[in-house]
């Protein structure tokens, strides 16, 4: 078990025949990855995950920038000399392998004892429940299995770092839920440094010591999943997680009072400079009631979605629809006018577009336990 | 106005001939000529048919009436062609007691078949002695002195580039003939009734040309092309060849011509053999009258006056030799000095399948063989092409075995049907969907004419022998026990069935094992994406596959030359000894197994590099992560999945091969005597230097197809079997 540190890392693409000169597709990307962490890489499509992931693994080379493991800089090592493992999103088994063979290989590779390399496949094997498949081609299986003798063939060879390549998203959601799970209970009992690639939030918020997201090749912010989720560093992390999205009114703040832009909604922002800003706030952090008040804005109920547990209530206020969650016994039909309950301390505000830092950075409220990098 | 009527209504005739150059342009003033002379008589074109397939056309078209109505000819075809009924007999339609005393007597007789005359003599071709006149001031008469002019020479030479008395190809039996006529023999010898090969002449003459060979004094491996370019060169003083050589003299080369000198052992001249070049009317002429009249034309004084200053040939018709321009042409007058000493080649129906074995013979002791050992192995070659043909047979038992088993097949088919209830359905179906099969016939009927007819043909006649004069007989399977049970002669000979099925199979398999290692490590080597060595790698595979296959042989071929190939060239800059390629069989298999590899790898390489592709580069990733090095990867993960895809593209790569008749035929050309044949190759020669044993040939195709279709459906077996 190792520590990953990741220094500066940045990775051009060569130019495709035709456009002018080379572009960046990871952009000084830095993380320090504690030993026996799991650490969930997400973000959307394109935006550098996988090829981090794959940095890391020596796959990729690296344009400029240091990778270490344990302490000991690899960026020059060949792949089968880092000492990790990967997981990959289509399992890459060796066809023409039966399951225990696909386990011992890499064993095998570096010419482990005979009865080590058994010892350590049944004992994979009975961890992951796939002993009765030993004999069984991987066309022979069904996604579950494979992705268990692919998890198999990484856990037998004891690496110092386990890398997995959104390795759930091949299967049905049922799986997925079980397996997630599983990786779950595999690390509480490995103890392993894992780097997980997902562009599921749930998935990254579910399994992540820590998470770092990422757009178009930046680090966007690296935390905990609470911090992440109670403390988004901007607009696009905020919106990145929560189902669902949070919602998020551009307006102004004059003298203590948010007024957004061109709809009748208002709230008390005591400490905050004039200027303008975008409101944001979670869906649960609404209440909704139909008594009226004088400074309470107001919405009428456009769309119910039942839950079972919960509704979820689409109140359109002007020209914007806010999500709010109201607890299931309040029958309320659509068309009803409510009045929207916010507290200050559980709005997030962040910078509009436009303006002296980052698109969408976080002014407030709270302060900041983690510099979001 | 008058004579366009009379040239509308005139006959049109046609006469054929492979000449060229000034024979051409003689035979256009002849007929110019005789269109002058007789105005209102027939109107005759010319028509060039190619030399390589003139006899084919003529043996094709004169049966069906489509020839022409007067060709010409060498006389070598008068024996067998009399016998087929195409040539008509000219004692009738000509007063032959007026014509014939105005050409040389020595030229008729062997125009004559039972009697009767079946062509006019035009011109003798044969062989002369040529010389350069810097390098030898007076010709030589006899033998020795060519030895005498031989030794001066070569003392003479600057070092490196040693220079020859006479050079001429040595392999050639029509050249070699002229020695053994010098020492007393006669390929049909009198009192045989075939040609012979294991008689004392043969052998002095045979030893004769080992003595020239095995002292150095003749280079080895002539051919005609290096012949002339010695004599140009002026590497060589002295040659022996035909009329069609002059053209081929070099403008600056001061040459004479001498007749063919006296074997001194013998006191004798090594008289050559000769070709008469004749007229001949066609059997099915319709104006066989007007044909004979302008036959006498074209061996009348006016027309041999003509072809002999234009065309320099060397007439039949006595006169014209009197004429000055005749006379004062110093080759035709070697050519008239020779005439005195000339045989006309034999016109005996088995001279067909003496050539190869006296050429076996010869080439055998040109390699240092002996030449009694040499005759013997030829001899008994030649008793195999001249064996008697099979019995006739009845037919009864075929027709029988055909129905019963046309009527099994139609039964159980019936059955089938029947069983699954289909028949009034199918039927039913098939003449609702009838418009469909008018899009389905174009190809259904090139399908069956194109390969189902000929197939069918080509096995229908492995049941039948053809005789010399051209007629069928069933023969049933004699063909087949003939090969089978090794009658050509012993089952371990180079020409039995089983030898050749052994050297076949040993070739495909070389060929196969190295078109596969060549190509796939080829392609393994430039799979990763170095643009830069795309280009060379897509150039790499289409040479070989953009020339012809057959030119391709003939280079190779020339590069395995013992003297003059770049290979023996290469190995002499490293050091080592010139290897005689064609001499043994495992350097001419090798020398055939190298063409056809260079020839065969792109495709492999191609398939590869295709298979290659589709193996998920996920695959070698993961593999590198569990610590595989390059090679490891390899041979654990990129050759396990790589071989099996590669088996269907091994399979039809090794039916191409088992049937490369190009590469063996034009490479090594079956050398040393037939060792490197193979099956396909083998067919070949029995269907058309041997006698022309086209059932015996069929039985052998038959054989070779039933062979591949074990071959490829066990192949198939296997393929299903690993695909799941």
């Amino acid at each position: 078990m190792a520590n990953v540190g990741i220094a500066r890392l940045c990775k051009d693409k060569p130019s495709v025949h035709g456009k002018g000169g080379p572009h960046r597709i990871l952009h000084d990307i830095s993380m320090d990855i504690a030993d026996g962490e799991f650490l969930v890489l997400v973000g959307p499509s394109g935006c550098g995950k996988t090829t981090l992931l794959r940095c890391v693994a020596g796959l990729e080379t690296l344009t400029s920038g240091q990778i270490s493991i344990d302490g000991q800089p690899v960026s020059d090592m060949p792949p089968q000399d880092r000492d990790i493992a990967m997981v990959f999103q289509s399992y890459a088994l060796y066809p023409h392998m039966t399951v225990r063979e696909n386990l011992s290989f890499g064993l095998k590779m570096r010419r482990t004892d005979p009865s080590e390399i058994t010892s350590r496949v049944d004992e994979a094997a009975h961890m992951l429940d796939i002993g009765h498949l030993f004999s069984r081609y991987p066309r022979e299986l069904s996604g579950g299995q494979r992705q268990r003798v692919a998890m198999g063939r990484a856990m037998v060879r004891r690496p110092k770092v386990f890398l997995f390549d959104e390795p759930l998203s091949n299967l049905d959601a049922a799986l997925r839920q079980q397996t997630r799970l599983e990786l779950l209970r595999l690390h509480k009992r490995l103890g392993a440094t894992m780097i997980y690639v997902t562009h599921d939030q749930i998935e990254a918020m579910t399994l992540a010591d820590r998470i770092a997201v990422l757009k178009q090749g930046k680090v966007e912010q690296i935390g905990t999943p609470a911090t992440l989720y109670g403390q988004p560093a901007n607009t696009f992390v905020a919106r990145f997680f929560g189902t669902p999205e949070m919602n998020l009114l551009p307006g102004r703040i004059e003298a203590g009072w948010f007024t957004a832009d061109g709809i009748p909604f208002r709230v008390c922002l005591p400490g905050f400079p004039d200027r303008p800003v975008c409101l944001g706030i979670r869906a649960e952090d609404v209440q909704v009631q139909q008594t009226a008040r004088e400074e309470l804005p107001q919405g009428r109920i456009e769309v119910i979605e039942h839950h079972g547990h919960e509704d979820l209530l689409h109140i359109r206020c002007g020209d914007k629809v806010l999500s709010v969650r109201s607890p299931a016994n309040k029958t309320w039909p659509p068309g009803t006018v409510v009045h929207l309950v916010v507290s200050p301390e559980r709005c997030h505000v962040f910078a509009q577009h436009g303006e002296t830092g980052a698109d969408g950075d976080r002014l407030g409220p709270y302060a900041q336990t983690e510099a979001p990098l | 106005m008058i004579s366009a009527a009379a040239l509308v209504l005139a006959t049109k005739l046609v006469v054929w001939h492979a000449y060229s150059g000034g024979e051409e342009k003689a035979l256009a003033h002849v007929i110019e000529r005789y269109h002058a002379q007789k105005p209102d008589g027939a109107v005759w074109e010319a028509v060039n048919v190619p030399y390589g397939s003139f006899t084919d056309k003529l043996q094709a078209a004169i049966p069906r009436g489509h020839g022409p109505d007067v060709f010409i000819l060498a006389h070598d075809v008068v024996g067998q062609w009399a016998k087929l009924g195409l040539l008509e007999p000219l004692d009738g339609h000509l007063p032959l007691e007026q014509v014939l005393p105005t050409l040389w007597p020595e030229l008729v007789p062997p125009l004559r078949d039972d009697g009767r005359l079946l062509g006019l003599p035009l011109s003798w071709k044969t062989l002369v002695l040529f010389y350069r006149k810097d390098l030898v001031a007076v010709p030589p008469k006899t033998t020795d002195e060519i030895q005498q002019i031989g030794d001066r020479l070569k003392a003479e030479s600057p070092p490196g580039a040693r220079r020859y008395g006479l050079v001429y190809e040595a392999g050639n039996y029509f050249k070699h003939a002229a020695w053994l006529h010098g020492f007393g023999g006669q390929i049909v010898p009198p009192g045989s009734s075939v040609p012979q090969l294991d008689n004392p002449e043969q052998l002095a003459a045979l030893s004769f040309v080992k003595k020239m060979a095995a002292s150095g004094d003749l280079p080895e491996e002539m051919s005609a092309v290096l012949t002339t370019q010695f004599f140009n060169e002026g590497r060589a003083a002295l040659t022996i060849n035909g009329p069609w050589f002059v053209s081929e003299i070099a403008k600056d080369v001061p040459y004479g011509v001498a007749p063919m000198p006296v074997v001194s052992a013998t006191g004798q001249v090594a008289a050559p053999l000769t070709s008469i070049e004749a007229g001949f009317v066609s059997a099915r002429s319709s104006h066989k009258a007007l044909a004979a009249d302008f036959l006498r034309f074209l061996a009348g004084p006016e027309s041999a006056y003509l072809r002999a200053t234009i065309g320099r040939q060397s007439v039949s018709e006595k006169t014209t030799w009197d004429k000055l321009e005749v006379a004062a042409d110093p080759v035709l007058r070697a050519f008239f000095a020779q005439r005195q000493h000339m045989r006309p080649s034999p016109t005996h129906p088995a001279m067909r399948s003496f050539w190869e074995p006296g050429e076996q013979a010869l080439r055998q002791v040109l390699r240092g063989l002996e030449p009694k050992d040499a005759l013997h192995g030829a001899q008994k070659l030649l008793d195999q092409y001249l064996r008697p043909p099979p019995q006739t047979q009845s037919e009864r038992p075929l027709f029988f075995a055909l129905s019963v088993l046309g009527l099994a097949l139609c039964g159980v088919q019936y059955a089938r049907l029947r069983k699954r209830n289909v028949f009034s359905a199918t039927f039913a179906e098939a003449w609702k969907e009838r418009g469909s099969y008018g899009y389905v016939f174009p190809a259904l009927a090139a399908l069956l004419l194109l390969s189902l007819v000929p197939f069918a043909v080509g096995a229908g006649m492995s049941l039948f022998h053809r005789d010399l004069d051209g007629g069928w007989r069933y023969v049933g399977l004699t063909n087949f026990s003939d090969l089978l049970l090794c009658k050509t002669g012993g089952c371990f000979e180079p020409l039995s069935f089983y030898f050749t099925l052994l050297v076949t199979v040993l070739w495909t398999a070389m060929n196969v094992a190295l078109h596969l290692a060549l190509g796939l490590g080829l392609a393994l080597l430039l799979r990763s994406p170095w643009l830069a060595l795309r280009g060379v790698y897509r150039m790499l595979l289409i040479v070989p596959w953009a020339v012809p296959n057959y030119i391709t042989a003939l280079i190779w071929k020339g590069m395995f030359n013992r003297q003059f190939g770049a290979v023996n060239g290469m190995l002499a800059l490293l050091g080592f000894p010139p290897v005689s390629w064609f001499s043994h069989f495992s350097t001419a298999l090798a020398a055939n197994i190298a063409t056809n590899v260079w020839l065969g790898f792109p495709f492999m390489m191609v398939v590869a590099l295709g298979q290659l592709a589709q193996i998920p580069a996920e695959l070698e990733e993961a593999a590198m992560l569990d610590g595989a090095g390059l090679f490891q990867r390899l041979r654990h993960i990129v050759l396990p999945l790589l071989v099996p895809a590669m088996l269907p593209s091994v399979i039809l790569g090794a039916v191409w091969t088992f049937n490369m008749f190009n590469v063996v035929f034009l490479v090594s050309g079956g050398e040393p005597d037939g060792a490197t044949d193979i099956l396909v190759s083998q067919a070949y020669r029995w269907a058309f230097t041997r006698g022309h044993r086209y059932g015996f040939a069929a039985a052998y195709a038959v054989l070779i197809f039933a062979l591949l279709i074990v071959q490829s459906a066990a192949a198939r077996r296997l393929l299903a079997r690993r695909s799941d």
